[in-house]
């Protein structure tokens, strides 16, 4: 007989729990609230899409939109902000799909994946947000230097250039650093186990 | 329908709540891990349970919510105090005909299963349960090929641990 027979007898001869839960705490225990990490990627997301564009709200709209004016600049922001929410929208509706698709009478394999696309969505978004913003810093950075290129000399223009360039890529690495840390915190388990079943699947 | 849907729920729970909580004991060390995993899944089975058609038996479905709960949602709460190391206190048996041999046995066993990574947990899990590759490999999500492949390498772990 095989060694692990034995104690699958031992298995199977197990008493039951003893400390079983009667019906009335089972009920409470299915009404209360859910803890899982799926639960925290919706609630971190959501957070996400709140946080990154509330930013905005501190920006003086007024103020923005003469130094706008004064740079060239007004129609060109006013078409890229209206692309910009539309693709926000996108992600966020994509988003909330894909959260309401992950269930947990799906296969493991299936429910993994799907944990996973919706956490990539939120990626993109923070991607795709910070991309955005870099982009526009950059281009007012040289609209600004285009109208006052005769006041400036070569050597304030760099100094701009690299003030500006330092400040993008700080916030950049910042925003890297915390989201490596936030879903790393959340998901390193999930990936470890998906990488062990996918790898299974490569086995043959 | 809600509350004949909660009443088939609980009759189903209720006479069921033995494989959540062997599960439990496969993938928490103490008693507190082991209610909190055990409440993330009678959640999961309640919010799941409109989606369960009966095409299949409840159990059958129940162990599949019930590890993917433990794989892949299931996070240890920190908010809990440890307690009491399991292996200690868990398997006290009550019952007469039960024999030394067996209840040390058990013992080594669910020892040796907490060493396992949690997808070679699931297998072992499934094997002690008797289930066949057909829902093992449904239950995982892969092909049953790899469910026998992978399966054979749990075991080999497991008994190197269990005899080494």
């Amino acid at each position: 007989m095989d060694l692990l027979d034995n104690y699958k007898k031992a298995w199977k001869n197990q008493p039951e729990e003893e400390d079983k839960f009667s019906a009335v705490e089972i009920y409470k225990l299915a009404q209360s609230r859910s803890i899982s990490i799926v639960k925290w990627i919706f609630i971190i997301g959501i957070l996400e899409f709140v946080v990154l564009n509330s930013l905005y709200l501190f920006i003086d709209a007024k103020e923005a939109l003469q130094e706008y004016k004064k740079l060239g600049l007004e129609n060109f922001i006013y078409v890229s902000q209206t692309i910009f929410y539309v693709i926000i929208l996108y992600f966020l509706v994509k988003f909330y799909l894909n959260y309401k698709k992950i269930s947990t009478s799906d296969s493991t394999r299936v429910l993994m994946k799907k944990i996973i696309k919706t956490r990539k969505t939120v990626r993109s978004y923070v991607i795709f947000n910070l991309a955005y913003t870099a982009i526009i810093s950059i281009i007012i950075m040289f609209a600004e230097i285009n109208v006052n290129f005769e006041d400036l000399s070569v050597k304030q223009i760099l100094l701009f250039c690299l003030l500006i360039l330092l400040l993008i890529t700080v916030i950049l690495v910042v925003f890297w650093l915390f989201y490596r840390l936030l879903y790393g915190f959340l998901l390193r388990k999930l990936k470890k186990n998906y990488k062990e079943l996918a790898k299974l699947d490569n086995v043959n | 329908m809600q509350k004949d849907l909660e009443a088939k729920f609980l009759l189903d729970f209720e006479t069921n709540q033995n494989i959540a909580h062997k599960i439990c004991r496969i993938y928490t060390t103490n008693k507190d891990a082991h209610n909190d995993l055990f409440q993330e899944i009678t959640i999961q089975v309640w919010k799941n349970y409109p989606k369960f058609r009966g095409d299949s038996k409840f159990s059958t479905w129940m162990y599949r919510v019930a590890l993917n709960t433990a794989i892949s949602l299931y996070r240890k709460s920190t908010r809990r105090v440890k307690t009491q190391d399991f292996s200690d206190v868990q398997f006290k048996i009550k019952a007469t005909d039960y024999d030394d041999t067996e209840e040390l046995q058990l013992k080594s066993l669910y020892k040796a299963i907490h060493l396992l990574n949690d997808i070679e947990k699931a297998l072992i899990f499934l094997y002690l349960e008797d289930k066949p590759y057909k829902e093992i490999s449904e239950t995982l999500g892969i092909t049953s090929v790899n469910a026998r492949v992978k399966m054979n390498r749990a075991k080999e772990k497991l008994k190197n641990i269990l005899n080494p």
